[in-house]
């Protein structure tokens, strides 16, 4: 596997859309090639920061003209 | 016919509103970085939602169809309103010219775990995917913060589901290089 390739192929392990032996690939380029270890390393700290951020919630007077809109006749 | 006749659409989008309103409305307020503009963007989908009832077919979630009116919504205001600087929309699959280059940055300088899990990072987070070009905004979105698959996104913004992961990746690199540039100022462990 090329450096190139390494990004693209870990959204489409992420998606579960490879086999067994692209998946093991993966895992091996990480293991031998410190530069995408490290890319890896920081994507997956990217998306936990991003699961772990707060949803903001709809504000009240907004889902209340929404609820009017949706039972005005 | 319609889809969707077994319950009044009133109902149906009430049902939607009560279970999935703030998700819509974090999405749109993302998309649009205006809790003024957000909550038009959000009023405005109903409407149409409402009126348009009929084109629901049922042939996707409820929830896909509301966020992709609210993305139609949020990108139509942010344009009227020039709140945005249009930014040229890499829609092209396969790499692009600047993804190798954002690819071999060097990793980050990491600050101490309190730093780097903290609001100051998080706060960094949401000015970076502010740079974000508006189609890239909505695929890191919903896939990265609301956890929609892949297929989803690709149903809500009409794309195939390679053309999705192509831009979460050019959204990933993006922000892991503006993440660095935040990080570089910043006590190390």
């Amino acid at each position: 596997m090329k450096c190139d390739d390494l990004a693209q192929r870990l959204a489409e392990k992420h998606d579960g859309v490879l086999g067994e032996s692209d998946c093991a690939a993966i895992e091996k380029h990480l293991e031998e090639c410190p530069s995408c270890g490290d890319l890896h390393r920081d994507l997956e700290d990217l998306a936990r920061l991003c699961r772990e951020s707060a949803r903001p919630q709809m504000p009240a007077d907004v889902r209340r003209r929404i609820e009017e809109l949706l039972h005005r006749r | 016919m319609s889809g969707v006749p077994a319950e009044e659409p009133r109902e149906l989008l009430a049902r939607a509103l009560a279970t999935h309103g703030d998700r819509l409305y974090a999405f749109a307020l993302r998309m649009t970085r205006d809790p003024d503009l957000a909550a038009d963007a959000v009023q405005e989908a109903f409407a149409t939602a409402l009126r348009k009832i009929d084109d629901f077919r049922g042939e996707s979630d409820i929830m896909t169809w509301l966020h992709r009116i609210v993305y139609s919504k949020a990108v139509d205001l942010i344009r009227q309103r020039g709140k945005e600087t249009p930014l040229p929309e890499d829609e092209e699959g396969g790499r692009g010219p600047d993804d190798e280059r954002l690819e071999r940055l060097p990793a980050w300088a990491r600050p101490p775990d309190e730093i780097l899990w903290g609001d100051q990072t998080r706060r960094a987070l949401e000015a970076a995917v502010q740079q974000l070009t508006p189609l890239q905004r909505a695929v890191f979105t919903l896939r990265e913060v609301d956890g929609a698959s892949t297929e989803e996104v690709a149903s809500i913004l009409g794309l195939e589901p390679g053309t999705v992961r192509v831009h979460l990746h050019r959204a990933r690199l993006r922000l892991r290089a503006l993440l660095g540039e935040h990080f570089k100022g910043l006590p190390t462990p």
